[in-house]
């Protein structure tokens, strides 16, 4: 990045703002117990509540755009056209393509335009998570693009990026078998934060000490097959732990269920109104 | 991917087979091909390994470089991961064409390192803020058969095993700057505790029951795959689930519950062979490349 030379910069040892920021934040949220900072409860199945909307980019075959608190995502699909990579041997199906993008603005620090690896994983794992729930079959020798753009990041956007891709998919009239939700957790010790922000799912909110079971987890879940299409978690947990967490996180699939469907709905009755008849 | 073409027919055979418990080259479903391992195979590395089970054929160097400690954590030293899918391995490979298999392998290699358990991080501190070693775990991928995340991970834990960290001392003068000095004598070294360094277990899933260290031939009869990396005590650090198919939540479960018990039964035989290679000094019988 090119320093700007007419700025007076900092002595050699000044530190970054951001690295205070996640210390005031500790401070803050060990005053209560149970309640997290805004106002939800520790340990319950108590999502953001989150704004949805389809088909709000006219040049796009389908496009969603999801709001949870502060995490702010768009996406838009294409296709399906015919597939650029001739060499593929496997034409019997459509190939789906995933990317998914962080805006430089997005995160506390800003980020550049080339696609980091953590968003090359974050697409690769978007991709396996998409693909059990379209019907690719249906789409021989095409391609399928799916762009998801991060406008602002407050944690939890793995999962809403599969949820508002896979609204986008069905807003382009692709045939699928299921919706796509995703729904992450965060676990600390024997309690769980659900949808976290950024500052919980960076451990941020750790008072301090080590503490067992300490880790993130994210599902993508198709509900009305009940079947988990993607799974990913670090930190350390024990294996009951796990399964508590992913049982958390498809109830909280479930809360998200009806937000998409109304949504969807609606955006049908835009695009095809009923006629009066 | 290194993929194979399965008709119809294999399918069928393999399936069935795996419904009993009895797969084609004669294992049950939780049982490991044979796996070799060798280390300090790279005298210009601080540590190697090679592992090979199967035909897969993992290599893997650590080599420990003075470096700057990340600002939101002065006090620990971190690791770096990459892996390279060599062109040796399968002809995809060329080119770019491993690039995407390898950074999703690294990527997972950061997501299973990243709890404060696996490696005593606060250990590669030389000077708070200042100086910390990092440790650059190259993996490099010399034939691939099937079940590449766990033959790396094997490979890894060798590796750091073996390990050797020069030590340091910080001397500092009046005026309080400080200096680094380098012990005279080689064999002072620092090693690492790997007791905690997780291993990987690969489930596949195919028909109704999933099985461990899936062949080339046995991944192509399988929608999808769950990875778990376990460590010693039998806690969880990573769970993904690869490939383009879905699971039951159910069998999800089932297939945490295995991996925990096959991951944990990996730590100890392995440990002990560690420390047996290691005892042995150098009346090792070494094998190399060509073993």
């Amino acid at each position: 990045m090119p320093t700007d030379t007419k700025r007076v910069r900092g002595p050699e040892v000044s530190q970054s703002p951001s690295l205070f920021l996640c210390k005031t934040a500790a401070k803050k949220s060990t005053a209560s117990n149970d309640a997290r900072v805004d106002g939800r409860q520790r340990g319950q199945v108590d999502v953001r509540s989150v704004f949805v909307r389809c088909g709000l980019i006219s040049q796009a075959k389908g496009s969603a755009y999801i709001e949870a608190g502060n995490t702010k995502l768009i996406c838009c699909v294409y296709g399906p056209r015919e597939t650029e990579r001739k060499d593929e041997t496997d034409m019997k199906s459509g190939r789906l393509i995933t990317d998914m993008r962080f805006a430089p603005f997005s995160c506390r620090e800003r980020g550049s335009w080339i696609q980091g690896s953590d968003e090359k994983d974050l697409s690769l794992m978007l991709l396996e998570s998409l693909r059990p729930g379209v019907c690719l079959q249906k789409y021989p020798r095409s391609q399928i693009e799916v762009n998801v753009m991060v406008l602002e990041n407050d944690g939890a956007v793995l999962a809403h990026a599969v949820t508002c891709a896979s609204m986008a998919l069905a807003d382009a009239g692709i045939e699928m078998y299921d919706l796509v939700l995703g729904c992450s957790i965060r676990q600390e010790g024997a309690t769980y934060l659900i949808d976290p922000t950024f500052l919980e799912e960076n451990g941020c909110n750790l008072a301090s000490g080590s503490r067992e079971n300490l880790g993130s987890l994210t599902v993508a879940f198709l509900p009305s097959l009940n079947q988990i299409s993607g799974l990913q978690s670090d930190g350390e947990m024990g294996e009951d732990t796990l399964t508590g967490g992913v049982r958390t996180c498809i109830e909280g699939c479930f809360k998200l269920y009806p937000v998409i469907q109304q949504a969807l709905s609606k955006a049908v009755r835009r695009k095809a109104p009923p006629s009066e008849s | 991917m290194a993929t194979v073409q399965v008709s119809e027919a294999e399918k069928v055979y393999i399936l069935h087979g795996v419904r009993d418990d009895l797969r084609v080259d004669g294992r049950g479903c939780e049982d490991y091909r044979h796996m070799e391992i060798e280390t300090e195979m790279v005298s210009n590395t601080d540590g190697s390994a090679k592992v090979t089970l199967g035909h897969t054929d993992v290599l893997v160097g650590v080599k420990a470089e003075m470096g700057k400690p990340r600002p939101m954590v002065p006090g620990e030293g971190y690791l770096e991961f990459f892996v390279d899918c060599s062109a040796n391995a399968t002809p995809e490979f060329e080119g770019r064409g491993g690039d995407e298999l390898g950074m999703e392998l690294s990527n997972t290699l950061y997501k299973v390192f990243n709890n404060r358990y696996s490696v005593d991080l606060k250990s590669l501190c030389i000077s708070p803020g200042e100086h910390c070693w990092v440790l650059y775990v190259d993996v490099l991928l010399l034939q691939c058969d099937g079940n590449l995340f766990d033959a790396i991970s094997v490979a890894i834990k060798a590796a750091l095993f073996n390990t050797k960290i020069p030590k340091v001392h910080i001397s500092e003068d009046e005026e309080g700057g400080k200096e680094i000095e380098l012990s005279d004598d080689p064999y002072d070294c620092m090693r690492l505790n790997v007791e905690n360094v997780p291993c990987i277990v690969t489930l596949c899933k195919v028909g109704h029951r999933h099985v461990v260290d899936a062949t080339l031939q046995e991944k192509a009869c399988s929608v999808a795959s769950l990875i778990i990396s376990v460590t010693r005590k039998g806690t969880v650090t990573c769970v993904r689930k690869v490939g383009g198919g879905s699971l039951d939540p159910e069998s999800i479960f089932e297939m945490t519950e295995t991996g925990k018990r096959v991951g944990k039964a990996l730590h100890a035989p392995l440990m002990q062979l560690l420390q047996e290679e290691e005892s042995l000094g150098k009346k090792r019988q070494k094998v190399g490349f060509l073993g």
